[in-house]
């Protein structure tokens, strides 16, 4: 509980105005720092809502499936160059960025992650390095503005930074395969 | 009976949520950035060309009406310190003025290049740039809007983005805009498709399109 305490903390601070002004100000942060921390918030915060409505998850998301499709689809909608643009110019796509990612996103990947089967794992990864790739490669590539409130080379900054986030990932992938976890889980246990 | 399983349920919940999401967030899966959503938007609302008083090339002052009496206006936004687009955008509206028939040029059609630095593009700044790209000042016009709180009204109502890069020079989205006779926007178009675009003025000289 102590930790879904931090997150309201987290969570709050990410809302004040100011903070949030000067995330959004930049777009490599906008989209790759505040929105996960966001997510993160609404993962911290999980906690609570599991114990406060355990029945819910368990009838609803026993296998995990569609609490990580919803956050596969409510991640992803935030990467639409547009719903960007409109988070800053229009308030009410702004509140529904406060309220969609650490709701929609951060609380059911916290009640899936762990439900999830071995290969629901797999697709996801997948699914978010194909992703970043994708969103590299347009943003890199692009040479007229894709987000009208953000200047040519934010932008290309943000496809590099997608990039190295998928690489990221990939690195993790590789490591899982390619490095002996039996230890880990041994001390894990114990 | 099959009983159906509260995953499949909250599955089938979750996708609808999607697709209805990321249908309302691109208007109907048409307009993935803003800019497309803008041009959407301006299409279908026909905006009026806002009353803007504008400053020539050759320092005479009237407003935007006593300019366009009723004719079609060809529009285009620039800056003359413009290294990138703008000259480009230029040269192109150049192209599109050789290739509308002469008999239509100043009796049914004018061009304007209206400059949205005006502290920078003074008259005789504008008459220099206006040489390098064939404008004769007359039929085709470039002008400054000297009231800034005039400028930006007719900027957002034509949905142009114009944002200071911090070193003198503006990001800023680019188009051709035709205004028609009754002031108001009718058509937003690819600067870069000359042909398409001066086929597209000419189909309303032509009276083939209802405005």
């Amino acid at each position: 509980m102590k930790l879904a305490k931090y997150g309201l903390v987290l969570y709050l601070f990410l809302a004040l105005p100011p903070v949030a002004n000067l995330l959004e100000s930049i777009m490599i942060v906008h989209m790759h720092m505040q929105m996960p921390l966001l997510i993160a918030s609404g993962f911290l915060m999980g906690r609570f809502f599991q114990l406060k409505f355990p029945r819910f998850f368990e009838k609803w998301n026993s296998n995990g499936v569609p609490g990580i499709i919803l956050f596969i689809i409510v991640w992803s909608y935030w990467m639409i160059p547009r719903a960007m643009d409109e988070a800053i110019t229009i308030q009410a796509v702004e509140i529904f960025k406060f309220i969609s990612l650490p709701l929609l996103a951060g609380v059911p990947l916290r009640d899936s992650w762990k439900k999830l089967a071995s290969v629901g794992k797999d697709i996801t990864f997948v699914y978010f390095i194909l992703m970043f790739l994708i969103m590299g490669w347009i943003y890199i590539g692009s040479e007229s503005q894709v987000c009208n409130n953000y200047l040519l080379v934010e932008q290309k900054t943000v496809g590099f930074g997608s990039l190295a986030i998928a690489a990221c990932i990939i690195i993790y992938l590789l490591q899982l395969i390619f490095i002996d976890q039996s230890e880990f889980d041994e001390v894990q246990k114990d | 009976m099959i009983k159906i399983q509260p995953t499949v349920v909250s599955i089938i919940l979750v996708i609808s949520f999607g697709i209805v999401l990321f249908f309302l967030g691109t208007d109907g899966y048409r307009a993935f950035t803003a800019e497309s959503a803008r041009t959407y938007e301006l299409i279908q609302n026909k905006p009026n060309f806002p009353s803007v008083t504008l400053q020539d090339s050759s320092n005479r002052t009237y407003t935007f009406d006593e300019f366009a009496e009723g004719k079609y206006v060809f529009i285009t936004f620039m800056y003359t310190n413009c290294g990138t687009v703008c000259p480009q955008l230029e040269l192109n509206m150049a192209e599109v003025y050789d290739l509308i028939p002469s008999k239509y040029i100043g009796e049914d059609i004018v061009f304007l290049s209206i400059s949205f630095d005006p502290t920078r593009d003074d008259p005789e700044t504008l008459t220099k740039y206006r040489s390098y790209f064939g404008s004769d000042g007359e039929t085709w016009r470039m002008a400054r809007i000297n009231d800034q709180a005039e400028l930006d009204a007719l900027l957002e109502r034509l949905g142009v983005i114009v944002i200071p890069d911090g070193y003198g020079n503006f990001q800023h989205n680019t188009a051709f805009y035709l205004i028609g006779q009754q002031g108001h926007l009718i058509e937003m178009m690819d600067f870069t498709e000359i042909e398409k675009s001066s086929n597209t003025v000419l189909s309303y000289l032509d009276n083939k399109v209802e405005e």
